[in-house]
C-alpha cells in the first residue's frame, strides 16, 4: 500500500525516502509527523514529513539510521512497500506573521525545520536560518534551506564550511545586532536548552520541537511525556511544538537518555565481537607497530 | 442467566455441552456474543457470581465452558446473504465494542467500515492484552469471522487527523459510531516517574505486543527490562504486565495499596500469577522512585499501610504505618494504576461535548452524542469496565443506530 517511490542517500547514514501515501499528503501541515513501521513486528518511529507532493501523493521522509528499526526502513528498496505509515500526527506548527523569525537547526533537525521555514516565509515573515552540522559532509539540505530562507548562516564544528563554531554563537551575534521577533529551534536537547537560555535574557519568544521516544504516537502509551511548566503533556498529541521557556529540560534530558542504551544495544548485537588480542582496525594495527 | 450483560442463554448452552453437542453450544453462544472465544478467555464472568451454586461452594466454570465450546465447536460460517440496506456506517476503533457493533450492524444489512489507527485491527485485544491471555491466532480468527459478514476494516487511518468526522459524512456515511476505548494512561504523581526504566502499563504492554510473537519467550525484549521489576497497581493491566515480565525472565514484585481480597482481578488470574512466581506486596504505598547515578531506576521507596478505625461507620481507613519505610531493590518500575478515556477525537472536533472526566456525553434517550448521527459506545463512554460490558454497550449502540436510521 505504501510504496517507496524514490530513495536518496544524503550523507553517511542519512537517507531520504519518498513514500506514496495520498491520504497523508493531502492533510499534512508543517510541523506534523508520521509514524512509520517498516516491517511487521518492528517498533514504530516518528518521522517529520519534509515535503508533501499532493499531485503525486508522496511524502518525503529524512532520517538517520541509528537503531534497528531505522536500518530496516533504510534497507527497503524502491517499489517495495512499507508495512504501515500512520499520520498526520501531532498539532501543526503555529504559523503567523511575526516579522523576523530565526529558525535554528542542527544535524537531522534541518530536515524538520525546512517545512517550517517555508511556511513562515509564505506567511510574509523575514526568515533567517541558522544551520549547524559537525562537518560539511553531514550538512543536510543546504540548497533547499538557502532557497527557503531570506538569509542563512551555516556553522560547522570543525570549520570545514562557512563559520566555525556552534549555532548558539551565530544566534548570540545576531540578537545583539538586530531585532528578532521569534526563534524556532529544532535539534538536540542540549542545543535547544542553550538557545532557550540565550533568548530568555532578551525575552524573545522561543518555540522548540521536542522529539522524545514514542511508541504508538497517538497518546496511548505516555512514553513521550514532557514537563511543560507544571503539567505533564504528551509530545505526540499536544506537541511536538512547545514554548521553549516553559520546557523543563532536566526532565526532558532524562527522558531522552532513558532510551540511549537501546541504540547501543542494537548496534552491539549487529556487529561481530572482535577477539581480545586482535587489532580492531587497521589504524590501531599500524599504531601498534609504530609504538614498538 | 440474569448475570450475563449480553444475555447469553447459559443453561441452554451448558445443556448442549452435557449432551456432547459442542457445535450447537457454540451457535447458542454466538447468537448473543460476537466474540465468544475472547470472552471465554478474559471475561470478568459476572455470571459465575450469580450462579446458584456460588453459595454452596464453587460456581460452575461458565467461562471455561464458553472457551471450550468456542475453541472446539467453531464452524466455518458461510457468508450470510442479507439484503443490503445500502446505507454506510463508519465505526471508529476496532476494539471489542467496535467489533461487536460492526457484527450486529452488518448482520442487519448495513455496509460497515471500521477505521483503525494502528496497523492491525483488534484494539486493546491486540495491543493491550499479552499473547498468553489472548493468542493472536484466536483473535485473527474472530476478526476473520466478522470480516466474513461483509465488514470492511481500514487500518492506518486515524479519524480526526487522516480524515475528520466531517470528511466521513462527505464520503457518504449516514452514521458514525465512536468506539475509541479508554487507553490513555493516568499519570501518577510519584517523584522520579520520569527516570529511565519507568514505564506505564500501557506503554509496556504495547512494546511487548508490538514485538514479533516468536521472539516473546526466548529472546530479550527490544526495550530495557531489568532483572528485578516492580509493578505498581492491582488491576488487570498490572497483573498482565507482571506476568509478561515473568515470561521475559524477570523477578517481579507486585506493589499495591489494597489487600489481596480487594484486588480488581479475578481470583483465578491472581492465583495463576502467584504460581508463575510473582511476589506480591499488599498494603504498600510507593512514595518515591530512587534514581541511580545514570538517572535510571535504582530502587522503589515504599511505606507500609494498615487499616485504622475511622469515624465513619463501618468504613476503614488506610493509613501509613509510621517508620515502616523500606526500599525495594528494583531496576525497572511499571506503573499500571488505571486508564483515562481516549477522547482525542474531541480535540479535532469542537462540537463534541465532553464530560469533566473526559468521557463523551450521550443523550440518554437516543444514545447520540452532541453531533447528530454520531454515536458512541464502549469505554470512551463508561470510562472503565470489563470487556463483556464493552461488547454489550457496542450491541446497544448498534440498536440505537438502527432505530435512528429507521
Amino acid at each position: 500500500m505504501f510504496v517507496i517511490k524514490n530513495k536518496q542517500i544524503l550523507a553517511n547514514d542519512i537517507k531520504r525516502i519518498d513514500v506514496h501515501a495520498p491520504h497523508i499528503a493531502k492533510k499534512i501541515q508543517p510541523g506534523q509527523f508520521v509514524s512509520v513501521c517498516p516491517q511487521e513486528g518492528d517498533e514504530r518511529i516518528p518521522l517529520t514529513v519534509v515535503e508533501a507532493d499532493q499531485i503525486k501523493g508522496t511524502i518525503a521522509l529524512i532520517f538517520q539510521e541509528i537503531g534497528e528499526t531505522t536500518k530496516h526502513f533504510g534497507a527497503i528498496p524502491i517499489n517495495e512497500s512499507v508495512f504501515s505509515i500512520l499520520g498526520p500526527l501531532g498539532t501543526p506548527a503555529k504559523i503567523e506573521k511575526k516579522g523576523t523569525v530565526v529558525c535554528i537547526a542542527t544535524g537531522i533537525g534541518a530536515a524538520q525545520i525546512l517545512p517550517i521555514c517555508r511556511a513562515f516565509r509564505k506567511a510574509g515573515n523575514k526568515v533567517i536560518g541558522i544551520v549547524g552540522a559537525k562537518t560539511k559532509r553531514t550538512l543536510l539540505l543546504e540548497a533547499q534551506m538557502r532557497l527557503s530562507c531570506n538569509k542563512i548562516f551555516i556553522t560547522t564544528n570543525d570549520g570545514s564550511w562557512e563559520r566555525r563554531g556552534v549555532v548558539t554563537d551565530a544566534l548570540k551575534d545576531m540578537i545583539q545586532k538586530q531585532e528578532v521577533d521569534l526563534v524556532y529551534a529544532i535539534g538536540s536537547a542540549e542545543m535547544m536548552q542553550a538557545v532557550c537560555l540565550l533568548t530568555q535574557t532578551k525575552n524573545i519568544p522561543t518555540r522548540v520541537a521536542l522529539n522524545p521516544m514514542m511508541v504508538d504516537c497517538m497518546g496511548m502509551c505516555g512514553s513521550c511525556r514532557v514537563k511543560i511548566g507544571e503539567e505533564i503533556l504528551l509530545a505526540c498529541v499536544d506537541g511536538p511544538e512547545f514554548d521553549g521557556h516553559k520546557v523543563d529540560f532536566n526532565h526532558f534530558n532524562i527522558r531522552v537518555n532513558a532510551f540511549k542504551g537501546i541504540e547501543e544495544w542494537h548496534n552491539r548485537s549487529s556487529q561481530p565481537n572482535p577477539k581480545n588480542d586482535e587489532p580492531k582496525t587497521f589504524r590501531k594495527f599500524l599504531s601498534g607497530i609504530l609504538r614498538e | 442467566m440474569q448475570g450475563c450483560p449480553l444475555g447469553i442463554n447459559i443453561p441452554g448452552f451448558i445443556r448442549h455441552l452435557r449432551e456432547g453437542q459442542i457445535r450447537e453450544a457454540y451457535e447458542r453462544i454466538k447468537e448473543k456474543n460476537p466474540l465468544p472465544s475472547i470472552c471465554g478467555r478474559i471475561c470478568s464472568a459476572p455470571c459465575e457470581v450469580s450462579c446458584v451454586l456460588t453459595d454452596e461452594g464453587a460456581p460452575i466454570g461458565i467461562r471455561a465452558l464458553e472457551r471450550y465450546s468456542s475453541d472446539f465447536g467453531r464452524t466455518k460460517q458461510k457468508r450470510q446473504t442479507v439484503f443490503s440496506k445500502g446505507k454506510k456506517i463508519a465505526i471508529v476503533g476496532s476494539g471489542p465494542a467496535g467489533l461487536a457493533a460492526a457484527s450486529e450492524l452488518a448482520a442487519q444489512g448495513y455496509q460497515v467500515t471500521i477505521y483503525e489507527a494502528l496497523d492491525k485491527p483488534g484494539g486493546v485485544l491486540r495491543y493491550g492484552i499479552p499473547e498468553f491471555r489472548i493468542p493472536k491466532k484466536i483473535l485473527d480468527e474472530e476478526i476473520g469471522e466478522i470480516k466474513a459478514l461483509g465488514v470492511e476494516i481500514e487500518t492506518n487511518f486515524f479519524i480526526g487527523q487522516t480524515a475528520t468526522l466531517k470528511d466521513l459524512f462527505e464520503k457518504g456515511f449516514v452514521a458514525i459510531l465512536l468506539a475509541t476505548g479508554a487507553g490513555m494512561p493516568k499519570f501518577m504523581e510519584l517523584p522520579g516517574s520520569n527516570l529511565g526504566g519507568v514505564y506505564y502499563g500501557e506503554e509496556f504492554l504495547m512494546r511487548v505486543n508490538l514485538t514479533r510473537p516468536a521472539t516473546f519467550s526466548r529472546q530479550k525484549p527490544n526495550f530495557m527490562l531489568g532483572s528485578k521489576v516492580a509493578v505498581i497497581g492491582s488491576g488487570n493491566t498490572a497483573l498482565d504486565c507482571a506476568r509478561a515480565c515473568v515470561r521475559y525472565g524477570s523477578q517481579v514484585n507486585l506493589v499495591f495499596r489494597r489487600t489481596e481480597e480487594e484486588m480488581r482481578v479475578r481470583r483465578e488470574e491472581y492465583e495463576f500469577g502467584k504460581e508463575e512466581g510473582i511476589a506480591a506486596e499488599p498494603l504498600v504505598k510507593p512514595i518515591e522512585i530512587v534514581a541511580n547515578l545514570n538517572n535510571f531506576v535504582g530502587g522503589l521507596k515504599c511505606i507500609r499501610m494498615d487499616y485504622a478505625e475511622s469515624t465513619e461507620e463501618g468504613k476503614w481507613d488506610l493509613v501509613p504505618v509510621p517508620d515502616s519505610e523500606f526500599v525495594l531493590d528494583v531496576d525497572t518500575v511499571i506503573i499500571a494504576i488505571g486508564h483515562k478515556p481516549n477522547s482525542l477525537i474531541g480535540k479535532f472536533d469542537s462540537h463534541l461535548v465532553m464530560n469533566a472526566e473526559g468521557t463523551i456525553r450521550l443523550d440518554e434517550e437516543t444514545g447520540m452524542t452532541s453531533i447528530p448521527a454520531v454515536f458512541a459506545c464502549g469505554n470512551v463512554v463508561t470510562n472503565a469496565g470489563p470487556v463483556v460490558e464493552a461488547i454489550a454497550s457496542g450491541k446497544n449502540a448498534a440498536k440505537n443506530i438502527v432505530s435512528y436510521l429507521k
